[in-house]
């Protein structure tokens, strides 16, 4: 593209360009969609709204070592906070009084539910601090209301679905074990592998697991024997040579715009959130480096999307104004139009709406911004009778998946469990916490202290309870002139409630995990705090819930423009040339974090993309949907 | 003298008295590469008076090895002592977690120090090399992993 | 300088096992240079150093799993195996020797006489740099015996020798020649890197492959900054630290045009040159250190012989030990020794004495 560098094209040089495609957005949604077009020879622009570093090892060492240096080790801990382009931190989340909103970080925070979850603006997106759990979504959370009457059904099945997770565990490179996954309902191509063999178990998983499995529980009218079973995820193992009819899979390193050999195997630096030191776990990076190998991607970092330009007979949108920043945190900018024949709003569910909304773009459903769903985690924690080693390995390696779905959920909400290799840290700030109280409260020095560490720390055990959460209109992301950030762009206003169908399952999750500590042996320690942020009560009982960052459902998918925002290629039924990628378009989230989903939608995207620029070019695996206003 | 050269005249009784408040060998804590580091660490935000006093009274009585004699020195002397405790059990922090706490408001109202005391971690190594993960046989999250499927074997540290 | 032509299988066992101490001969003076970098400092030099010593390791199983195909029994521990440093690695009229240091400019000098490419030979003149006469096959090689000390003008023709003689061999046997159980391969699913994997080898065709990778990585047959996969040789990717720049693609020797390589030579533990157990004072927690990194060492190696010895899983916690090696390297060079000035310890990889002088 005119002998141009990719990362440094200049905001002016990118403004006067009329793209095939401008994409809002860096991380997996944008990365994936860019990377197939461009492999395609459609010239494409990325916007990315954070600092954009971290193309070189040398960049990359300093987010690790941003990280290593922080006192609070938050998710967003390692990266790069722009002023420009803040970001939300988990710490901000505080307990509403009064019903005052709290706008003391980024996200302003309507409650009643205050959530901790948060996402990162940086190159690569969310997928910098996620845990990189590749889980598919089960083939009944694509039809909650045919199958449960309840929630809202997908316009695609999960068999329609299904070569996209495919090409999505290639993209991503995931570990995994079909034999591990088969429960549920979910089927898999005959003879299909995972790219690479699973993650070895933890000594934690072997141990709870000759305890634990073939557990009968009683869920509504089934019963369900509980087995502990691997955890497919997005980090580089031992590649299978059985992968791809037996042309074996090669999986992608750490990625720099120089040499870069490291970043093979995982090599257990527990510490999958939120930064792999040696690029091990699956990031946006690897997809977007290698887009921009196609010679036709260029990246405009720093840049934060102001408002997407509408004509008002068409509908079309006719660019999208930005606003680039030269200095993070300085105020000042220039503004400038992106210009493309198609738009790509890859920003994730809370920026995508915000964006739209700051546009006055509601949407001819009105559900711009609802819909907003993410997990909600209940937190149990134990000490396991023997010391297991807590403290190694990867983030989780395996869990418990049996009851993921059943007639229940007519009733409540699905659960799946993952066990923790790294102690309560999540729950309560272990191993910090610990020491703090073997020190301060129980006087203990010298060798004493290493022993009462050895046996606090070396056998805790932390199940996470993840529950699903439906769409409800009234969850929403929404904006507010008054709250604006620092380059005068609205910032994001979150309403959300747990209803009444989620909290049932957290209810029931606190007892069978009671059981199942009582199985194990273990001490169960778990207790809530009415004074935290995310406490609820459910029939007397009390619980603490946590955000999962899988924010989704803003700009819903449906078959109609009257209920939906979006069509089944997460096209926008209002903009003829726009679409909304990512999270925000799935009608449910069952219990698989949203990434492998999104990332599997976004590839058909890319295929309805393309196949409107150039048909002929595509690969046609997915019927587009064919709604064209003529300009 | 310079701080350096009160420091270097320091060092010995800083190892010391950190060997005993940590359970891990002079030899264990000079590999972490950190001690002059921390001991500066320590004392810019103490003050060389307080840390000076510190190993004075610490180095007062002659114990040897007698570690039930040690254990009884520090607690009657360190540890319960006004200046010294909270001192003490700071640089047990310091060298498990590389994270230096600041001192609490009363002690700086009591005994001086820096006015600008906070809570951070000295250098990104002070948390790579952080006691407490040796300790228990783990890795500091994100540093020094075990390397791939270690994870799947029995526990290397069960006892101290 | 004579060659000796490989005529039978004895012959090509003894060339491999040569080839094997060859290639492990590296990784002492390469993990010294690399964990005397202070953590946290010279990001990109460090990325270099230990994207070749992972390499020398890939060759060194390679290496291993060519042995065991062609029925030979790979053993890193005998005696005389690991070198004993300097380890003199003769190279034409004046030699150099291959000393474990720290990260500096002299040691990377070093590296590159190691990794130089064989045509560069022919080309330079004069005092400083030195024309290769002789292959690190040559290194003191004790169980190989004083018949095999063969010369080669390069490290590459050392391998073309093999090559030979495999050819040959292959030419008298067919496959027979390769006898070994392919059982004890240790196979693509235990290594790889941005650098290539893991080729079991089974018959020509994979011998060949594994010993084309050996050469394309680096150990001076081709005469290009890159190989056809994009990657960049060992002597180019050493030298980006002298010139402070990466090469990129197109870029001529010498000159290269990518972004910068920062070092700061200072940023370095001071550790002694070729330390050795006797400059650390009996008794020492230092000399127990040392002593303790050796058998971990010793440990490491007699693992790798059961992985090439039958049991290819044990591959997997092998590279667990080189996790652990690295830790202890740390601690050692952290220590300052008594009576110098101000010089630190390092690991004095003294592996055979602590069967000769047990302490």
């Amino acid at each position: 593209m005119n002998g141009t560098e990719p990362f440094k094209i200049p905001p002016e040089a990118a403004f006067a360009t009329t793209y095939d495609v401008a994409i809002v957005g860096s991380g997996v949604s944008g990365a994936l969609i860019a990377k197939t077009l461009g492999a395609l020879g459609l010239k494409v622009l990325v916007v990315e709204a954070g600092p954009g570093e971290d193309v070189t090892i040398g960049e990359y060492t300093k987010s690790v070592e941003r990280f290593y240096s922080a006192v609070s080790k938050d998710n967003n801990a390692p990266y790069a906070h722009s002023r420009n382009a803040p970001m939300p931190r988990d710490y901000d989340a505080v307990k509403l009084r009064d019903s005052q909103p709290n706008d003391r970080g980024y996200l302003v925070q309507n409650g009643p539910f205050e959530i901790d979850s948060t996402y990162s603006r940086v190159l690569g997106g969310t997928t910098r601090h996620w845990e990189a759990k590749a889980l598919r979504m089960l083939p009944d959370d694509f039809r909650m209301q045919s199958a449960f009457g309840r929630g809202r059904d997908w316009p695609v099945t999960y068999d329609a679905l299904a070569p996209d997770y495919g090409r999505a565990e290639r993209e991503l490179g995931v570990s995994g074990n079909v034999e591990d996954q088969r429960y549920g309902g979910l089927t898999f191509e005959d003879g299909y592998v995972y790219p690479m063999k699973r993650m070895p178990p933890s000594f934690l998983d072997k141990t709870m697991a000759k305890d634990l499995d073939g557990f009968e529980v009683k869920v509504g009218e089934q019963t369900f024997a509980l087995n502990v079973r691997s955890t497919p995820q997005a980090r580089n193992g031992i590649p299978n040579p059985a992968y791809d009819g037996g042309k074996g899979f090669t999986p992608t390193g750490a990625v720099s715009i120089h040499q870069a050999e490291m970043g093979g195997r995982c090599q257990g630096n527990t510490n999958c959130v939120p930064i792999c030191p040696v690029q091990a776990k699956y990031d946006a990076r690897r997809t977007l480096l290698a887009a921009m190998d196609t010679g036709n991607v260029h990246l405009l970092a720093r840049t934060v999307a102001f408002r997407v330009e509408v004509d008002g007979t068409t509908g079309r949108v006719t660019g999208i104004t930005c606003k680039t920043y030269a200095d993070k945190d300085a105020p000042g900018h220039v503004t400038g139009m992106l210009q493309a024949r198609i738009f790509v709003l890859a920003a994730n569910a809370v920026e995508n709406a915000r964006l739209m909304l700051a546009s006055d773009l509601h949407g001819s459903s009105k559900l711009m911004g609802r819909n907003l769903m993410d997990h909600a985690y209940l937190l149990t924690w134990g000490l396991m009778p023997q010391v297991v080693g807590t403290g190694r390995g990867p983030l989780c390696t395996s869990g418990i998946e049996d009851i993921r779905t059943g007639n229940y959920r007519q009733h409540h909400a699905a659960v799946r469990f993952s066990i923790h290799n790294d102690g309560w840290g999540w729950a309560t700030g272990a191993p910090y916490t610990d020491l703090a109280e073997l020190v301060d409260a129980r006087n203990l020095t010298g060798a004493a202290l290493r022993r009462g560490l050895i046996d606090r720390v070396g056998r805790q055990l932390l199940l996470d309870c993840m529950i699903e959460v439906l769409p409800e209109e009234t969850n929403r992301i929404s904006v507010d002139p008054r709250h604006l950030d620092q380059l005068g762009n609205p910032r994001p206003v979150v309403s959300f409630h747990i209803p009444d169908y989620t909290l049932e399952t957290a209810a029931f999750s606190r007892r069978l995990t009671r059981q199942i500590y009582q199985r194990l042996g273990a001490e169960d320690h778990t207790r809530y705090d009415p004074l935290a942020p995310g406490w609820v009560s459910h029939d007397g009982e009390g619980f603490t819930l946590r955000g999962g960052n899988h924010w989704a459902g803003t700009h819903i998918m449906g078959t109609e423009a009257r209920t939906s925002v979006v069509d089944a290629t997460q096209k926008s039924w209002d903009h003829g040339n726009l679409y909304l990628a990512g999270a925000g378009s799935m009608p449910s989230i069952g219990t698989a974090n949203t990434t492998l989903t999104l990332a599997a939608l976004c590839l058909r995207t890319a295929d309805a993309i393309a196949a409107e620029l150039s048909p002929g070019l595509a690969t046609a695996s997915v019927s587009t949907h064919c709604q064209e206003i003529p300009a | 003298m310079t701080p350096e050269q009160t420091q270097a005249d320091l060092l010995p009784g800083f190892l010391a008295i950190s060997s005993v408040l940590t359970g891990f060998s002079e030899h264990a804590l000079r590999g972490t590469g950190q001690t002059e580091l921390y001991l500066a660490t320590a004392c810019e935000m103490v003050g060389d008076d307080s840390m000076r006093m510190m190993l004075g009274a610490f180095s007062a009585c002659d114990i040897g090895d007698d570690t039930e004699a040690m254990g009884r020195h520090m607690r009657l002397c360190i540890l319960s002592h006004a200046r010294f405790g909270p001192l003490a059990r700071n640089l047990i922090k310091l060298w498990y977690i590389g994270t230096w706490h600041c001192m609490p408001r009363d002690w700086h109202e009591a005994f001086g120090g820096n006015p600008a005391d906070r809570d951070h971690i000295p250098s990104p190594t002070s948390y790579t090399e952080g006691l407490l993960w040796p300790a228990i046989g783990a890795n500091p999250p994100g540093a020094k992993p075990f390397g791939y499927g270690m994870w799947a074997n029995p526990p290397r540290v069960t006892r101290a | 300088m004579s060659l000796h032509r490989i005529t039978d299988l004895a012959g090509l066992h003894r060339h491999l096992h040569a080839a094997m101490q060859l290639e492990h001969a590296t990784i002492p003076p390469y993990l010294t240079a690399l964990y005397s970098i202070m953590p946290g400092t010279n990001t990109e030099a460090f990325d270099i150093i230990r994207a070749v010593a992972v390499e020398e390791m890939l060759h060194l199983t390679l290496v291993g799993n060519l042995l065991n195909a062609v029925g030979g029994t790979p053993d890193l521990t005998v005696h005389g195996f690991v070198a004993s440093y300097p380890a003199m690695l003769p190279d034409g009229e004046e030699d150099f020797a291959v000393d474990c240091q720290r990260f500096s400019p002299e040691a990377i000098s070093t590296f590159l006489r190691i990794e130089r490419p064989a045509d560069l030979d022919h080309g330079e003149k004069g005092g400083r740099t030195i024309t290769r006469k002789k292959a690190r096959g040559t290194v003191k090689a004790g169980h190989v015996g004083p018949e095999t000390e063969e010369h080669f003008f390069s490290i590459g023709e050392f391998y073309k020798a093999i090559e030979d003689g495999l050819d040959r061999l292959h030419a008298d046997m067919g496959e027979a020649l390769f006898c070994g159980n392919p059982a004890s391969q240790i196979g693509p699913e235990y290594y790889y890197s941005g650098g290539g994997g893991l080729i079991a080898v089974t018959d020509l065709a994979s011998a060949k492959a594994a010993l084309d990778l050996i050469a394309e990585q680096g150990e001076g047959v081709t005469d290009t900054i890159f190989d056809e996969d994009g990657e960049i040789a060992h002597y180019y990717r050493f030298q980006q630290l002298l010139l402070g720049r990466y090469y990129r693609a197109g870029d001529a020797r010498d000159k290269p045009t990518g972004g910068p390589v920062p070092v700061d030579w200072k940023a370095v533990y001071p550790i002694k040159t070729n330390a050795r157990l006797d400059d650390f004072t009996k008794g020492s927690d230092l000399r127990e250190a040392a002593l303790e990194f050796n058998s971990t060492y010793a440990i490491f190696l007699a693992r790798l012989t059961c992985a090439f010895q039958g049991a290819p899983e044990e591959f997997i916690p092998a590279v667990g030990d080189m996790f652990h090696i690295k830790e202890l390297f740390h601690r050692l060079m952290r220590q300052s020794i008594r009576g110098t000035e101000g010089l630190n310890g390092a690991p004095t990889f003294e592996i055979d004495r602590l069967k000769d002088d047990p302490e």
